[in-house]
């Protein structure tokens, strides 16, 4: 047994060193964590929105009446469609979540570097050890990969309870039989879809929510109308000086056509499932996913986010007006 | 020992007007140290710089470091109150407790609460549902919860009543200071902080005007109360200011003591030291 006083000497150094280290360094990620929770404290809208909507999503399911309706000569069809259907409700389920996060996630970049300097918060922010790289990377993140997730697993949820209400309905007899059709492996598909897109929009639109970010550390005041009117009066100004349309196509192809390129080998439309609803399991079979990262505008739109990130980082530092 | 603030040729303009004018100052670790100046003086400015929050030109370093540059590695150990309405309103108060736990690695949730606990404030209030004076208590307990070597306030009280002010300052002198950490302060209420103080700084103009530590102001300033009709004879002193109070006049020496003085004086009048505030008032208008 050694002594109280080599036991000293020999534990003192290991004992104290991981201590001080510990107490002293923070993880990144344990810093990533604090500062996205904050932001979820501050704008609750990112998180209530989805919750209301998914809620009233999963309520439609009560009143949808089919009654005794005679699908007559139709049912065949009908029946034949079901899997069309079973996915269409699905991503029926899904779409409205996604185009009012969107509009949240808009007003939430815009806001997020602004609000704090409006308020002088700022000053108390600036006081704590976060540099304003993390600062500014967590607001992204939120609204990148946070809310996105969020709002995914939201409605993949909400799907279920949908699934499950209109199955119920099915056993005491309320509804037609004919009108569910839960299908596991096509659930499976369209989720699997869903988030396949979901990352690909995230990648795709990041340079567009950067520029939103950037424009919220740098705008005085207004800084909707500095978001808007700029990318129009570029329009204007260069269909009157030049009498050319690239920065609308340009923004258009950005804003949408130039995902669907990006995600689909081949157009959708009505005809390609000649005559019949597409499944958007079937779709799931037909989507080659490494097509996306080959797509060279997606790369390009990264190196642009990552500078515009990188300027609202710099304006946020050495930005002096407080 | 290595200074918590050294500064040497600071300036820093915006457009035309020189805000801080090639300033010289060093202060040492464990001190309490005023920065006092008219508005405008340049204070905020010099503020900013030391916390990294603008560009300037000339050499700062705190703590050994230079706050342009480094300021995240800075911030571990450099603590500011810049206002006391800048708390976010939102946020609640067992939110900003979380965060700066989260972020802080010196921050002790226990000495805050216990700090909390004896204040009116909830757990669960948010800052807008706080009066101003309980919204700077919470600040201050968050900031003095955090081990840190070098803390900044920038008029902490303003808009505080008496009571609170009061007990601010007890606050920190009882609760937080000791000799291994630095305090630079500003205020208006100059008089307030007196006895608080161990350093003061005059700035004017974007210049040093005094730069003393308190126990050397004895050693370099005498004011002399002398009756009206004495007031000729001692002005043949070379006072660098006076005042009349009810009839009576108030004349400032500099550079020399009260003993020293009195060998030429005979009895003209009363001698002492100059409280800091008045003080400041003479050197001030002395500049002018």
């Amino acid at each position: 047994m050694s002594t109280p006083d080599t036991n000293l000497s020999a534990d003192t150094p290991a004992a104290v060193a991981p201590h001080v280290s510990a107490a002293t360094r923070q993880s990144v990620l344990r810093t990533m964590i604090v500062l996205v929770r904050r932001e979820l404290w501050e704008h609750r809208a990112l998180w209530i929105t989805p919750l209301i909507i998914g809620g009233l999503l999963v309520l439609t399911a009560f009143p949808i009446h089919f009654g005794n309706v005679s699908f007559g000569a139709h049912a065949q069809e009908f029946a034949n469609n079901r899997l069309g259907l079973f996915t269409l409700i699905l991503w029926g389920q899904t779409l409205p979540q996604y185009l009012v996060m969107v509009i949240v996630l808009s007003f939430y970049l815009m806001d997020c570097l602004y609000q704090e300097r409006k308020d002088r918060s700022i000053l108390f922010w600036k006081s704590l050890p976060v540099s304003d790289a993390d600062t500014v990377i967590s607001k992204l993140l939120v609204a990148l990969v946070v809310v996105p997730l969020g709002v995914y697993l939201t409605a993949m949820v909400c799907g279920v309870l949908f699934q499950t209400i209109w199955a119920v309905r099915t056993a005491v007899g309320s509804l037609p039989n004919i009108v569910v059709a839960w299908d596991t492996v096509a659930w499976l598909k369209v989720q699997g879809l869903m988030l396949y897109g979901l990352l690909v929009s995230m990648l795709w639109y990041a340079p567009m929510a950067a520029f939103l970010l950037l424009v919220s550390a740098w705008a005085r005041r207004n800084v909707f109308l500095w978001a808007s009117l700029p990318p129009v009066i570029a329009i204007i100004i260069e269909r009157a000086a030049f009498g050319t349309r690239y920065v609308q196509h340009l923004l258009e192809y950005r804003s949408w056509s130039g995902i669907w390129n990006a995600l689909l080998t081949e157009p959708i439309t009505p005809e390609s499932g000649h005559g019949r609803v597409v499944s958007l399991a079937e779709l799931f079979d037909n989507t080659s996913m490494s097509r996306a990262f080959l797509n060279i505008d997606l790369w390009l739109g990264l190196a642009v986010a990552a500078a515009l990130v990188f300027a609202a980082i710099r304006i946020r530092r050495y930005r002096d007006d407080t | 020992m290595t200074a918590v603030i050294e500064a040497r040729g600071l300036k820093k303009s915006y457009g035309s007007t020189t805000a801080v004018d090639g300033v010289s100052f060093a202060i040492q670790p464990g001190r309490i140290v005023g920065l006092i100046g008219p508005n405008g003086a340049g204070k905020t400015t010099l503020f900013k710089a030391i916390l990294g929050l603008t560009q300037f030109d000339g050499d700062l370093r705190i703590l050994g470091r230079d706050p342009r540059s480094e300021r995240n590695e800075l911030m571990q150990d450099v603590c500011f109150i810049a206002d006391v309405a800048v708390l976010p309103r939102w946020l609640r108060v067992s939110q900003a407790l979380d965060f700066v736990e989260g972020v802080h690695p010196r921050f002790d949730r226990s000495r805050a609460t216990d700090f909390l606990r004896k204040t009116d404030i909830k757990l669960a209030s948010r800052v807008r549902e706080l009066s101003k004076g309980m919204v700077t208590q919470l600040h201050l307990a968050l900031i003095l919860a955090i081990d840190a070597r070098l803390l900044v306030l920038d008029e902490p009280t303003l808009g505080l009543d008496l009571l609170f002010r009061r007990q601010f300052y007890d606050t920190l002198l009882n609760d937080y200071f000791d000799k291994q950490r630095t305090i630079v302060l500003t205020t208006h209420q100059v008089e307030e902080i007196e006895n608080l103080l161990t350093d003061v700084i005059f700035i004017h103009r974007g210049h040093v005007v005094l730069d003393s530590a308190v126990d050397a102001l004895p050693d370099r300033y005498v004011q002399l109360t002398v009756t009206a009709e004495h007031a000729a004879q001692a002005r043949q002193l070379n006072p660098f200011y006076e005042r009349e109070v009810f009839g009576r006049v108030v004349m400032f020496f500099e550079g020399r003591t009260a003993a020293q003085l009195s060998t030429v004086t005979n009895g003209l009048g009363e001698m002492r030291t100059p409280s800091i505030a008045d003080l400041f008032v003479a050197k001030m208008q002395g500049v002018a």
